[in-house]
């Protein structure tokens, strides 16, 4: 048969070669069409046709849209979930609706409404009456006036006899009489068009005077409806059953189709709501409610929506995945190899975040981006990587000085412009002409001016700038007036034998590589003389080291005995690492160094270089300037560690208990470290190694990055990540991508090297970091997350607050490069270190811990903030205390802050509490002399025993307060928090020492709860002001008054 | 603006290689050194047959009083006075002759060029008061401001066609040099330390003025043959001219009577 058919198509092909015309030819004998069958062909073909359109139909209804069937699942899991939950749902609201309140609300509801009956009715039937009064006529006015108006509008278009014509018209017309029947009369009347105006327009107002009639009387009545409905709505978890009804209806008109997101703007088209149906559901869905299905379920973090609207923001700008992807799971989620943004895996989901929020220091909303960034600037990964947001300070300070130079020479361009101008105005033609160029010098003068206020506050950036930027490792010039020679090499070749938990790097060296920098490192060290210590008491030490704070920031203890902060470095063996005599020092001031720096001429200025200028050798702060070229010195240790202010004898006492804790190594003698000619290589390897982006190190001061930019790092082409050797294998276990490149690179930084041979100086540089899993996952999302600006999301998008948000976003940063949350709570739901430190456990320590600063900016003055940032023990005589908690044991450091980091804080704290800036205080009225007494009389009441508990200034007393004294009340505190505070402490800070219920509220005052005192009788003001006033009137003079008594 | 833009680059370039320095000198116009006029090469005058006006002031009217100066916001200046000081507003000598008048020639020499005299034009503080209290000066001829006082003063012109400047003189401090580059009748000058401090500087583009002495008596000189207009200004009764021709070598007689 199929030759046949072959033989069928041939033919008329195998006949072209025929020379003669077809008529000629010769009748064939077999006639392929009258004698051959086509039935097996046409059998075929037609099934061929029918397979095709059943599978066109397929696809079209179930092929390309997988989701139908979801969409059929979901209806029918959602509407059982959802009559499930009517019955409980409407079993609470009838509870609630049989609470007291609420049928309370009922009575007064019923009653409002029994009340208003019968004027109602009254009202009621006037409406009625008017209403049928004004239907008689509206009809026959409404015509009558629309035919008078269509006649003036005529006259005034047309003029000449046309016009007079319709004059007449309208004259006609204003005399016509209309007949209407009012209702309840027999008889019609005759009215003309200007008398049914009147009757009309009367009618509208009486109207107008019953509606306003009626709304007074049901507003009682209405009002306590609403405050039924609001009474129920506040106490319902979650819908009612009416709701619950609603959407069980809605239902029934299920839109079976494509359900997608369009932000045109954007350039956004989601569809992920095809599937994801349960996803923005009123009603919160679990997968359990489901049926198991997590496809199904809402939302999880139902916060991110209510700050996301999803009908602008879409799906995929955070999640990634192809929003337009709709025929399978794996292209929606765009796992396939042509699509450039996988859907983030479950653990780095908040990578998205990133997207938008590039500039957040924290996001309250992402605690693993947060704590993925977090671990990028602590361990100091931007000293080798550049990344944008981090290292701003030194970047900033290159900025500055380039704009303090063109600042400088645009003011003496514009002087020789001002000269020029002058010298024409001197020549010219008129006094007009020279008054006009004198006048234009002048306005160039100002511009002057204005030059010169710019550049000094730029030169005063710069100075506030050098004392900002930290390094995130120690200070290398120092090693040799600090160290123990000997410590020094095998620190270097691996620093996490001597302390595990460093975070200091392991570089992978050779031996000699080890050796040569080891060397590099303690030549390069400056030489200085120490103080010499006497030794402390190692008892008192420990207890100082407890309490004063410490352990907000360092651990002692090894492996898991180690007990406090992980900030700062683990204190266990610090004894065998430094000299003593310098650890006292550091204790005493971190801050101060042996040398200082001189960022123009870029070296240490020594001793010798202050006696060449004839100089004294002093370098703090105060005298900042350099001996040899006038520039600012760097004058600190660029560490974050601030000044406790500890007395000489606490710094020596500390000392002795960490040295005391060391478990006292020796270490080969390495006499080799100071052999001159392994200096040159170490400097190389330092170099190398990249150790100045950690460090100060002589002579390397303005080392640049080794390392790659990770500013876009999550949006590299995967072709660029070089997986070396392992290309083959990850793409077999499938992890060929961005996560699992970073989280192999993480967790082993020497990873890529695997199978190759190489030279030491060529392998990878990255050290390990001795990351641990949650670590690598942060900082993995860190890493996808950083993308480049313009990717899928528009910039304007992006968020970039410009109002008090802003400062949210910059003070962040200072809080956490401080780590002020190591002893305070900044924000609601975060817990300081220092409180789950054991000593803080037992019940006398809780009122010693430190303040929680949530709503500190609507606390104190922001005035009174700056000074007190600048300088926490207040007074410049009385540096070894608290300023405003001389009773804590811990104490409030001195950060040495930078003028413009306290801007910075204090507009953070302002901006939490949303502060207007500037703050003007609110003024008081001051107390009569009768108020004056009665305040006296309330606030030394048996009763009311403030001065028991606020520090008085007393010693003795002091020692027990728990509590700031009242002098600084005026300074320091805002009113209105202060009249809060005092009615309400446990709203403002949960579990305050300060009790609750010092005054009822009576009437629309608030009185004093604990006793009645006689003279406060016939008092009719408001107590807790009285008292308030009394506060912000204390003085030194009226606590010694008190306390005489 | 182009070149403004060139200077611009040319200096920040300076600044960059001077960078560590401290801060720079003040923006002071430099008033002192002002560029020499441009030799628009108007010819001298020929003096070969030159003539002269001279002349009297006088005042006819009721002589007003003199306010009293008080001058004990500072001591030095009192130690300075024996008796009572009044101002200088209007001085008559005998015959009623009018003192401190200015007197120039107003116009008629607008052809001729005049070259800057080379020695400087003194005012002096001297008791608290600016001694002389009218003088004239020609156009860029230096201005040379003395303090013969143990106190500080500052010297504040006010001008209307110049370029107002203030400068403060230490006490017995070294001379201030200034010029005025524009034409001026009158600049006057005060001391914001001493408010009663005044003179008036008279500023003309060339070398024919005269302030009238205790005699009420001026005398220009050396003028050429012409037409010109005399002006006579007082610091209170204001301004009066005259026409008058000079002819070759003609001593002119020209009087002025104010009559307040």
């Amino acid at each position: 048969m199929v030759q046949r058919l072959i033989a069928l198509l041939r033919r008329p092909f195998s006949r072209r070669g025929s020379r003669k015309p077809f008529w000629e030819r010769p009748v064939p004998e077999e006639d392929p069409i009258v004698n051959s069958s086509l039935a097996v062909p046409m059998a075929v073909s037609s099934l061929l046709l029918m397979v095709t359109l059943i599978w066109a139909f397929y696809d079209e209804g179930w092929g390309l849209r997988p989701w139908r069937a979801h969409q059929d699942e979901f209806v029918e899991r959602y509407s059982t979930f959802l009559r499930g939950l009517k019955p409980r749902q409407a079993s609470q609201e009838e509870e609630i609706k049989a609470s007291e309140g609420y049928q309370h609300l009922l009575r007064q509801q019923q009653e409002a409404e029994a009340d208003v009956t019968p004027r109602l009715a009254e009202i009621t039937a006037e409406e009625g009456a008017v209403d049928a009064r004004l239907g008689a006529i509206e009809k026959t006015f409404a015509t009558a006036r629309s035919e008078i108006q269509a006649t003036i509008y005529l006259i005034e278009t047309t003029s000449g006899s046309a016009r007079k014509g319709y004059e007449e018209d309208r004259e006609e017309l204003e005399q016509r009489r209309y007949e209407i029947v009012l209702p309840g009369e027999d008889a019609p009347q005759e009215l003309s068009y200007v008398e049914l105006e009147d009757m009309f327009n009367s009618l509208k107002e009486q109207q107008g005077k019953v509606r306003a009639r009626k709304a007074a009387v049901l507003q009682r009545p209405s009002r306590v409806r609403r405050e039924m409905q609001t009474y129920v709505a506040n106490r319902m978890e979650g819908l009612t059953a009416g709701q619950v009804q609603g959407l069980i209806n809605s239902l029934d008109d299920f839109e079976y189709g494509i359900h997608q997101i369009h932000n045109g703007d954007m350039g956004l088209v989601d569809r992920c709501e095809t599937c994801h149906l349960g996803v923005t559901a009123p009603v919160t869905i679990r997968a359990a409610d489901m049926g198991g299905m997590e496809l199904f379920a809402s939302h999880p973090r139902k916060e991110l929506l209510d700050v996301h609207d999803t009908e602008v923001y879409g799906c995929s700008p955070c999640h990634n995945g192809n929003g337009i992807g709709t025929v399978s799971t794996d292209t929606g989620h765009g796992r396939y190899k042509h699509w450039l943004w996988p859907l983030y895996p479950p653990e780095n989901m908040e990578a998205g975040c990133l997207r938008c929020h590039g500039d957040a220091a924290r996001l309250d909303l992402a605690p693993v981006l947060s704590a993925g960034r977090e671990q990028f600037r602590w361990r100091g990964c931007w000293g080798c990587h550049p990344r944008q947001g981090f290292d701003q300070e030194r970047l900033a300070l290159l900025v500055n000085q380039k704009d303090v130079a063109t600042l400088e020479g645009e003011k003496e361009a514009v002087r020789l412009l001002i000269e020029r101008t002058v010298a024409r105005a001197d020549e010219a033609e008129t006094n007009e002409e020279a008054n006009r160029l004198y006048a234009e010098a002048d306005s160039l003068t100002l511009r002057v001016a204005d030059l010169d206020t710019r550049a000094e506050r730029e030169r005063q950036r710069g100075r506030q700038l050098l004392e900002e930027v930290k390094t995130p490792g120690p200070n290398l010039k120092e090693v040799r007036v600090k160290l123990r020679r000997d410590w020094l090499p095998g620190w270097i070749e691996n620093p996490h034998t001597f302390r595990p938990t460093t975070k200091m790097p392991r570089f992978r060296l050779e031996e000699d590589q080890a050796q040569a920098i080891s060397a590099f490192i303690w030549q390069s060290g400056v030489n200085g003389d120490l103080e010499e210590q006497a030794q402390g008491d190692p008892e008192q030490g420990k207890v100082l080291f407890e309490t004063r704070g410490c352990m907000s920031c360092h651990a002692i203890g090894e492996g898991d005995e180690a007990v406090g902060g992980t900030f700062a470095a683990n204190l266990s063996r610090v004894g065998d690492k430094v000299n003593y005599d310098y650890l006292v020092r550091w204790i005493n001031n971190p801050r101060k160094r042996t040398l200082p720096y001189c960022p123009t001429l870029k070296r240490d200025i020594t001793p010798e270089d202050y006696a060449a200028a004839g100089k004294p050798f002093v370098f703090d702060l105060q005298n900042n300037e350099c001996p040899i070229c006038g520039g600012t010195l760097q004058v600190q240790n660029p560490t974050v560690m601030p000044n406790l202010r500890l007395s000489m004898e606490e710094s020596r006492d500390i000392a002795t208990y960490l040295k005391s804790r060391a478990p006292g190594a020796e270490y080969a003698a390495a006499a080799w470290l100071e052999d001159s000619e392994l200096a040159p290589k170490g400097r190389a390897m330092v170099r190398h190694f990249g150790c100045a982006g950690c460090h100060e190190i002589a002579t390397l001061e303005e080392e640049g990055k080794i390392g790659t930019d990770l500013t876009e790092e999550g949006s590299k082409p995967l072709e660029r990540l070089d997986f070396a050797l392992l290309t083959q294998t990850a793409k077999r276990e499938g992890w060929y991508n961005h996560k699992g490149f970073f989280e192999r690179k993480l967790e082993n930084p020497a990873v890529y090297d695997e199978g190759k041979i190489k030279e030491p100086l060529e392998r990878l540089r990255m050290p390990d970091f001795g990351l641990d899993t949650e670590e690598i996952t942060q900082l993995t999302t860190y890493l996808l997350g950083s993308v480049t600006p313009e990717d899928r999301v528009p910039e304007r998008y992006h968020y970039r607050p410009r109002d008090q948000r802003s400062h949210i976003q910059e003070g962040w940063d200072i809080i956490l490069k401080y780590n002020c949350m190591g002893c305070h709570q900044v924000a609601p739901g975060q817990q300081p270190l220092v409180k789950s430190l054991p000593l803080y456990q037992q019940e006398d320590w809780r009122e010693q811990l430190p303040p929680p600063l949530v709503g500190e900016g609507a606390r104190v003055d922001p005035n009174w903030l700056t000074r007190f940032l600048k300088n926490p023990a207040l007074d410049e005589d009385r540096p070894h205390r608290n300023g405003v908690r001389p009773y804590l044991q811990i104490r409030m450091p001195t950060f040495t802050l930078s003028d413009g980091e306290v801007e910075k804080l204090v507009r953070f704290f302002g901006a939490l509490a949303q502060q207007p800036l500037p703050y003007l205080p609110k003024k008081l009225e001051p107390l009569s002399q009768r108020e004056l007494t009665m305040a006296r009389q309330l606030f030394t009441h048996p009763a009311a025993p403030c001065l028991r508990c606020h520090a008085t200034g007393d010693l003795q007393h002091d020692r027990n307060a728990t509590a700031p004294s009242f002098e600084l009340v005026s300074e320091r505190l805002q009113p209105d928090w202060t009249r809060r505070w005092m009615v309400h402490p446990e709203i403002i800070q949960p579990g305050t020492s300060m009790p609750s219920g010092l005054f009822q509220r009576e009437e629309n005052r608030w009185i004093f709860a604990l006793a009645d005192l006689p003279i406060m009788k016939d008092y009719e003001k408001d107590h807790a002001d009285l008292v308030l006033r009394y506060m912000f009137q204390f003085t030194r003079q009226e606590q010694r008054r008190l306390r005489g008594r | 603006m182009e070149r403004a833009k060139f200077i611009f680059a040319l200096v920040m370039a300076g600044v960059l290689v001077a960078s560590c320095g401290g801060g720079g000198g003040d923006a002071e116009p430099a008033a002192d050194e002002a560029p020499a006029p441009a030799a628009d090469a108007k010819p001298a005058p020929d003096l070969s047959q030159a003539g002269s006006v001279a002349g009297k002031v006088s005042f006819g009217g009721t002589t007003p009083k003199n306010a009293r100066i008080r001058m004990d916001a500072d001591p030095v200046c009192v130690k300075e006075h024996s008796g009572i000081v009044r101002s200088q507003d209007v001085l008559i000598g005998d015959d009623g002759a009018l003192i401190n008048t200015f007197v120039w020639v107003k116009s008629g020499l607008e052809q001729y060029g005049f070259d800057t005299p080379a020695e400087p034009v003194t005012l002096d503080q001297k008791g608290c008061i600016y001694t002389p209290h009218v003088l004239g000066i020609q156009t860029r001829q230096k201005l040379q401001v003395l303090n013969s006082d143990g106190t500080t003063h500052n010297v504040h012109p006010l001008p209307r066609n110049n370029r107002e400047w203030n400068q403060s003189q230490r006490a017995k401090g070294k001379p201030l040099v200034r010029s005025f580059p524009r034409a001026e009748i009158m600049i006057p000058v005060k001391c914001n330390v001493h408010p009663w401090m005044k003179a008036y500087i008279g500023v003309v583009p060339h070398p024919y003025y005269a302030v009238t002495g205790t005699d009420g008596a001026f005398s220009i000189e050396n003028l050429p043959p012409g037409d010109y207009v005399i002006e006579a200004w007082h610091e209170k009764f204001g301004v009066q001219e005259q026409q008058v021709t000079v002819q070759a070598s003609e001593a002119k007689e020209v009087s002025f009577e104010f009559s307040g």
